[in-house]
């Protein structure tokens, strides 16, 4: 048997390929990456070449009519439209009330349930179920209970003596109402995310630290927080762009109003580009909404970069 | 007809040259042993006679085919990876025969063949099994089998031991041994532990920084080393290089020495007075069979020796004495010099 | 003597505190699903009465009318079988590009994975527009390829990629060696032993991907105008009165049809699906 093992019997074509095996790999690596990269330059690069261009024009959707106007779309924005100021100050104060209520929420229920006792899996699974509800059931349901007088939670506040706000009827208790509702809604992705990050802190830290007799605090402040960092810039980087990115939540629940008192810019771009029709300003606005999230990520990024 | 043969073979990685003009003929049915400290390329130049790396530059032939850019499979050689590298979602006898299959192998000869393989490594008790539930020794064994079913020209093997502890390293070393008996073929071994490249090979290639140092007969790379480091790789506890002039007593070599070495075995302890070398014992280890003695020399350098198991106090005076026509001769470049 | 009585006594009752906190934090998590289901089944007059959370009587007349109302049933199943196509698409694509970025090396590599990567940071809402001309152009207005098209190429397709590179990176790689050495053609090491060893990443980007389709509302409010074709969170919102205020008792009732079969599937299989987002967010 052994020569017969011996003699090889593999087909083996004894013609000189006419590709080069690395000229193979790069083919097949383009190959495999074509359908992606198509996609990607067809929805994604293509119109953010386009969206530039787009804000440059007045273009009347309903007469199909294109005109070069230069700047003009961003000095309406800029100058002209006080609107514009209104729906930046909201969406700043919309980021600002979002993000730290959201990330120092997730921490605190992510230190709370990241390790063992009874019922943790129990409340991770309750934190966590909104994130899987669509956006648009959860604002349904909350519209639904922050309604007026007889709205639930006004009749619950009622019941201890409290005559709650009509809550998405007035400007300032909307802003409130959106933040909230929406924290609650997402804080459970921030909460796993930081269980993980926390799951993933060797225990043996924690144990010197108790032997050299740092209590529960200092172990926090020295050893957990800073270990955890990575994923606490991870997080913000998200939850900033997510907030800047919010619309059905807003558009379901208060449509923009009172007052446009929650006119945030994700829905000011859908109401100027497809209920007002003007493209030319709506493109300058998401424009500017693009230097802005790229502005915000960068400097988040480099803040990272400066403390490592 | 499934010979090998390397011609200024050149492998680069982005700006560093990992292989830099490897020249080897290998001979149907030859045992060759790649060895070498890690990092001196032996692993990629074999993967690149596998083909999982391409070529940057030379001539790669199997038998008289060049197959510099022939595809892995199609180079009629088979692999057996150090991490055995089973498919963990196919049991023994799938994961043999899928080589087969692929190549649409018909499923009454694969079952021949796996079936054969399976004797012939004493597997056949464990086809159905799937890999997690089989001991290091068995999977092993079983990505030999993988290897064998395909009738390869060539056997490759990166490492196979080095994931097995001691003794089944023995054992299946071995088994290798006989294997090749066995079946003849050539095959190809890369491995870093010198034991296993002297007791395996037929002839071991022995690099460093992507350079063939040395190619020979276990015997030859032992007796006949062509520089300081082969001579240092090869045999263990590893060769005594020292200066020519703290050597002197040893004798003297051709003009041009620079460095005398001695194997430890082949020196042996007798009263300081009567020593070529003379040194104060540092430390004795006890090995059973023999001891081992780092020697402080009065020239100031180390040196090894092994000798019999009597006992010798630590700080001890003792001479050293050399077997005769053991001693070895190296220039300043650490070149081998001829002897008289 | 009454220390070492109360000291395991002391640690029940800090483990009862310590739950009956989080149970109240709980409530605003708990509570709007079970009012939903509530109010789903109680008349319209019933719903703004004196609160409570069983209904006097259980209308389920309400579910009947959810589907005669608009044609909820194909609107839900709109809903379903776009998201099955988005999902097994996004699998097919993005573990093909994984694939690509992980182990294939060709010039370009790192270009292309930090151009896919810095997409992620854009809202769609900025090129939400174009896209819209382009979907025009294309004749696909009022169809449902742009909401299959926009999430497999989107920002959902791209965290599937990374995703799935991310798995693939961890793989052992003499796996695949074997396999090339075995015969397998590229595409034969990705699909029969890449793919077969990725599971939990596959696994965790269907989960994902699944519910994104699921819950996507910016798209087909742009895109779909006829009725039919409105996928479940359109329909949803469309329960209105002719002056456009809510009709609740049926919008709650569709929202519990809708949202219901989820949370059952979450509740059954809620370690997998938090793990898949935890995957997910890791990668950033």
């Amino acid at each position: 048997m052994a020569r017969k093992l011996a003699r090889h019997t593999g087909g083996q074509d004894k013609t000189v390929p006419w590709l080069t095996l690395k000229m193979r790999e790069t083919m097949e690596a383009w190959l495999f990456i074509s359908p992606t990269l198509a996609g990607f330059l067809i929805f994604f690069v293509g119109p953010l070449v386009a969206v530039v261009w787009y804000s440059l024009t007045e273009w009347n959707l309903l007469s199909q009519q294109s005109v070069f106007v230069g700047l003009d779309n961003y000095q309406d924005a800029l100058v002209r439209n006080a609107d514009f100021w209104k729906v930046v100050r909201n969406s700043i104060i919309f980021a600002i009330g979002l993000v730290p209520l959201n990330m120092g929420m997730a921490l605190a229920l992510a230190l709370a349930l990241s390790r063992p006792f009874r019922g943790v899996i129990f409340f991770r699974t309750v934190f966590f179920a909104p994130v899987v509800t669509s956006a648009v059931a959860w604002a349904i349901v909350w519209k639904f209970l922050l309604q007026g007088d007889a709205g639930f939670v006004n009749q619950l506040l009622a019941q201890v003596g409290i005559h709650g706000p009509n809550w998405l009827r007035e400007p300032d208790w909307a802003m409130v109402a959106v933040i909230i509702t929406r924290v609650i809604k997402m804080v459970g992705l921030n909460m796993i995310l930081y269980i993980a990050a926390l799951q993933a802190i060797p225990r043996d830290y924690e144990a010197a630290a108790r032997l050299e007799g740092a209590s529960s605090w200092q172990i926090f402040r020295m050893i957990t927080w800073p270990l955890l960092g990575p994923t606490t810039l991870v997080i913000m980087v998200i939850t900033t762009i997510g907030s800047f990115k919010v619309f059905d939540h807003i558009y379901l629940m208060t449509g923009g109003g009172p007052e446009n008192g929650t006119l945030v810019l994700a829905f000011y771009i859908y109401q100027q580009g497809f209920q007002f029709f003007d493209v030319g300003y709506a493109s300058a606005l998401a424009m500017i909404m693009f230097v802005i999230v790229m502005g915000l990520t960068i400097t988040q990024l480099a803040l990272r970069r400066r403390d490592t | 007809m499934s010979s090998l043969t390397l011609r200024n073979l050149k492998k680069r990685f982005g700006t560093v040259d990992v292989i830099r003009g490897v020249d080897l003929d290998v001979s149907d049915g030859e045992f060759v042993v790649f060895v070498g400290p890690s990092g001196c390329g032996k692993s990629t130049l074999l993967r690149m006679i596998s083909g999982l790396e391409d070529v940057t530059s030379g001539e790669l032939r199997i038998g008289d085919r060049i197959v510099n850019e022939v595809q892995p499979a199609k180079r009629g050689v088979a692999m057996v990876f150090q991490s055995y590298a089973l498919y963990p979602h196919l049991t023994v006898r799938e994961n043999m025969g899928f080589g087969l299959k692929v190549r649409k192998v018909a499923v009454a000869e694969r079952g021949r063949r796996v079936a054969e393989a399976a004797a012939l490594l004493r597997l056949e008790s464990l086809l159905d099994r799937f890999p997690r539930e089989l001991s290091g020794g068995q999977r092993q064994r079983v990505a030999i089998g993988r290897a064998i079913v395909g009738y390869p020209d060539v056997f490759l093997f990166d490492e196979p031991l080095s994931n097995l502890d001691a003794e089944l390293r023995v054992h299946m070393r071995s088994e290798i041994a006989a294997l090749h008996k066995r079946l003849g073929n050539t095959m190809i071994y890369v491995t870093h532990d010198q034991v296993e490249a002297m007791t395996l090979a037929d002839k071991i290639v022995v690099l460093r920084d992507g350079f063939i140092e040395q190619i020979g007969s276990p015997r030859e790379l032992y007796e006949r080393p062509d520089n300081v480091f082969v001579a240092q790789f090869i045999g263990s506890p590893k060769m005594n290089i020292l200066p020519a002039a703290s050597a002197a007593g040893l004798g003297t070599g051709p003009s041009g020495t620079a460095q005398i070495g001695i194997r430890p075995e082949h020196l042996s302890v007798v009263p300081s007075a009567e020593g070529e070398l003379v040194g104060t014992v540092l430390v004795s280890e006890y090995t059973g069979a023999s001891s081992l003695l780092h020697i402080a020399l009065d020239s100031g350098e180390t040196c090894l020796v092994v000798a019999d198991a009597t006992e010798i106090a630590p700080d001890a005076r003792v001479g050293l004495r050399a077997d005769k026509g053991s001693i070895h001769c190296f220039n300043s470049a650490g070149q081998a010099l001829k002897k008289h | 003597m009454t220390n070492l009585l109360s000291q395991p006594r002391l640690k029940v009752i800090k483990q009862i505190c310590w739950t009956l906190s989080l149970g109240v934090v709980a409530i605003p998590f708990v509570f709007p699903f079970l009012w939903m289901i509530s109010a789903g089944l109680k008349g319209p007059s019933e719903i703004f009465g004196q609160p409570s959370l069983i209904p006097t009587e259980l209308r389920w007349s309400n579910y009947l009318e959810v589907f005669s109302y608009q044609p909820f049933a194909r609107q839900y199943f709109n809903s379903l079988y776009i998201a099955v196509a988005v999902t097994v698409l996004t699998l097919f694509i993005s573990s093909l590009a994984g694939y690509a970025l992980a182990r294939l090396r060709f010039a370009g590599a790192a270009l292309v994975g930090l151009f896919l990567v810095s997409a992620l940071m854009v809202p769609e809402e900025v090129t939400i527009i174009p896209n819209f001309f382009l979907i025009r152009w294309l004749g696909l207005s009022d169809t449902h390829w742009p909401l299959i098209l926009l999430p497999v190429f989107g920002p959902q397709g791209i965290v599937g990629t990374f995703l799935m590179r991310q798995y693939f990176l961890a793989l052992p790689k003499e796996l695949e060696e074997a396999g090339k050495m075995d015969g397998l053609s590229r595409l034969g090491v990705w699909w029969r032993i890449a793919l077969p060893m990725s599971r939990p990443a596959l696994a965790a980007v269907a989960i994902i991907t699944f519910l994104n389709s699921w819950n996507l509302f910016l798209e087909p409010l742009i895109f779909i105008s006829s009725l039919e074709k409105f996928t479940l969170p359109l329909a949803l919102s469309n329960f209105t009165d002719p002056y456009g205020s809510p009709l609740w008792h049926l919008q709650l009732a569709a929202t519990t049809l809708a949202v219901g079969p989820i949370l059952i599937v979450y509740l059954i299989a809620q370690r997998q699906i938090i793990e898949s987002f935890a995957l997910s967010g890791v990668k950033g």
